[in-house]
């Protein structure tokens, strides 16, 4: 088992208002879950900074991914 | 005598109680009696077939603007809504001193989408303080408004630029105090303040830099009038929405206030967020604190255009890739017949008519009317094109500039949602009536309750949604005189068909100041609406009638 969190998938979801926006399930050491919510372009951000191409593509990444996404504004 | 007689209807009193065959009798704007009224009227209304109850009440609006130019709040009154709270997260149009003005349109431009002639051309800015605002929305009223007092304007009233740039002084917040008992003197009921909100710029308001001492102070003096503190909390982490909820319980058990906060929806790629929410505000009830969750009732739709990337595409790695791309270098890959023959080949075989084809395509300034409300596969199939590549054509055909909508994307489970609102602490509202004016609509929602939660689910009886929306908000909110159909209390009076009562399909209009464009949902089922006594709406019409109050 991974030592850090790590996205363990993503889904898209409405928001309050009315954008698409991105839930991702981190999994922490030790087997918990917990749902950080993204607006649209810092999932965007996200996607692109783990070079995932597709939603599915994001299981896996390390919850650090996170940061990048953040910080390529 | 009686001003009006309201015959034969299924009387439903707000209460809760069983409806019962009966009258409902009005004089000087007061309900007069209940019950079998014997008597003549100067104006006798049959109900025979429909519902009487209270005028319902929407606790969360953001009509501030609106008001200056349409007392009724169109169109809220005609969908029975009586009783308005304006004035939500964080921001009213008072106090506000002029050379703050500025500002304060940009943050309303942001949240409710007005046109700038809303700001220029529709009213006169007659006031700066609060009573001033007040005086000025009074004098045109069809529809009743309690207003709250935004957190920001306070801030900005007091502190100057530095509201958006730190923390208060003790000074400052004793200045904030004063300021917000001169409000709810004049007649505020609360105060809002908001965690999440930007302006224009993409900067937080005011709200946002406030510490919790300071919020503290302001609780303090709403605890003098035993008012409400609105708040929007941090929705999108239900952690953080827990840890607020923990501090407006702090503020409410400390200073004897009623807190109400929002929004709280259910989506199912979060199941656990709501009940979560919902069982730590029975523990936080338990303890005696009010922290009254506010959630809507209609779904939530995903709206875009392809003028900006949505994550609606995140399955679609060619379209994410070109719709990230700068306007000129995405204009240029949207017109090269190569890579939309490549984007329209990724949605399969069927040519996105099973992802897109739904899609209704909406306003946006460039759309085109006749295309308007319509389901995009049909408009595809008449242009003799598979949905993706109409998308994409319609799209370039309008500068980009037209926007499609999936509907019921969220907060959509009926078979959950019902047993959420029917619950005790549950606290209907959350309509943003007069919010994001051009992207969706927020009108219509109590139309909404009755067709999907009482006609279609029986997640509620009549009786238990007609209190929700009314007496239980009343009471919630402080709103003395409000909610029921009892003698003494003011007679906003809502008669509507159970049978039919519903919101309309949702349609653009142009009837903000500078033929502003938004999105509107007329009523269904809604015979005549009274407020204060007098007849504001009847026969698919407003009325004369400007009986509208101020409340407390």
């Amino acid at each position: 088992m991974s030592e850090e969190a790590v996205i363990a998938g993503a889904e898209i979801a409405a928001g309050h208002d009315g954008a698409a926006e991105l839930v991702l399930r981190l999994r922490y050491p030790g087997g918990t879950e917990g749902v950080v919510v993204l607006e649209a372009e810092k999932g965007l951000e996200l996607m692109a900074a783990c070079g995932a191409a597709h939603l599915d593509e994001l299981a896996g990444h390390s919850w650090r991914k996170l940061l990048e996404g953040a910080c390529s504004t | 005598m009686f001003d009006v007689i309201v015959r034969n209807g299924l009387v439903v009193d707000g209460s809760g109680e069983a409806g019962f065959r009966g009258d409902v009798a009005v004089k000087n704007g007061l309900i007069a009696a209940v019950g079998t009224v014997s008597g003549s009227a100067r104006r006798e209304i049959d109900a025979g077939g429909r519902v009487v109850a209270p005028g319902f009440i929407d606790p969360h609006t953001h009509f501030d603007v609106q008001l200056l130019w349409d007392g009724a709040a169109r169109p809220a009154l005609e969908h029975g809504v009586t009783c308005i709270v304006p004035g939500n997260c964080s921001l009213s149009l008072a106090p506000l001193k002029a050379a703050d003005r500025p500002k304060v349109v940009g943050m309303f431009q942001q949240i409710e989408e007005m046109p700038p002639e809303a700001f220029t051309q529709a009213f006169d800015w007659t006031w700066e303080d609060f009573a001033g605002y007040r005086d000025a929305i009074a004098r045109n009223l069809s529809i009743n408004v309690a207003p709250l007092v935004g957190h920001s304007v306070i801030r900005l009233w007091v502190m100057g630029e530095a509201a958006q740039q730190r923390t208060a002084t003790p000074d400052e917040v004793a200045a904030m105090q004063d300021v917000l008992r001169e409000c709810l003197k004049a007649g505020a009921v609360g105060l809002s303040t908001s965690f999440v909100d930007l302006d224009e710029h993409g900067r937080p308001v005011p709200s946002r830099f406030a510490d919790f001492p300071e919020l503290d102070a302001l609780s303090a003096v709403l605890g003098e009038f035993g008012r409400m503190l609105q708040c929007v909390p941090e929705f999108y982490d239900v952690d953080i929405t827990i840890a607020r909820i923990d501090q407006l319980s702090e503020l409410s058990l400390k200073h004897g206030i009623p807190t109400t906060f929002s929004p709280v929806f259910d989506n199912t790629s979060t199941p656990d967020n709501a009940p979560r929410i919902l069982a730590r505000v029975e523990e936080q009830f338990a303890r005696g604190a009010r922290v009254w969750p506010q959630m809507q009732t209609r779904p939530i739709d995903i709206s875009f255009s392809l003028l900006r990337p949505s994550l609606f595409f995140a399955r679609l790695p060619r379209w994410v890739r070109v719709l990230r791309q700068p306007l000129e270098a995405r204009l240029h890959a949207l017109n090269d017949p190569e890579t939309v023959a490549k984007m329209v080949e990724d949605l399969g075989a069927d040519g996105g008519q099973r992802m897109m084809g739904g899609l209704i395509v909406r306003g946006g300034d460039a759309a085109p009317a006749q295309m308007v409300g319509r389901a995009l596969g049909e408009i595809a199939a008449e242009r003799g094109q598979v949905p993706a590549q109409a998308l994409i054509d319609i799209s370039l055909e309008h500068g980009l500039d037209v926007a499609f909508l999936a509907a019921d994307m969220g907060h959509e489970a009926t078979d959950r949602i019902g047993p959420m609102l029917a619950h005790p602490l549950v606290h209907i509202g959350a309509s943003d009536g007069g919010a994001h004016i051009a992207s969706f609509s927020t009108y219509g929602d109590t139309g909404y309750l009755f067709s999907e939660f009482v006609r279609k689910s029986g997640g509620l009886s009549l009786e238990q949604a007609v209190r929700k929306i009314t007496a239980e908000t009343a009471d919630i909110w402080g709103l003395e005189g409000r909610g029921r159909l009892t003698p003494g209390h003011a007679a906003d009076i809502v008669i509507f068909d159970p049978d039919t009562i519903d919101r309309g399909e949702e349609r653009p209009v142009f009837d903000m100041p500078g033929e502003g464009m938004r999105y509107v949902r007329d009523a269904r089922g809604i015979d005549t609406v009274l407020v204060n006594g007098e007849v504001a709406y009847t026969a698919g019409a407003y009325t004369e009638a400007r009986s509208g109050v101020v409340c407390t």
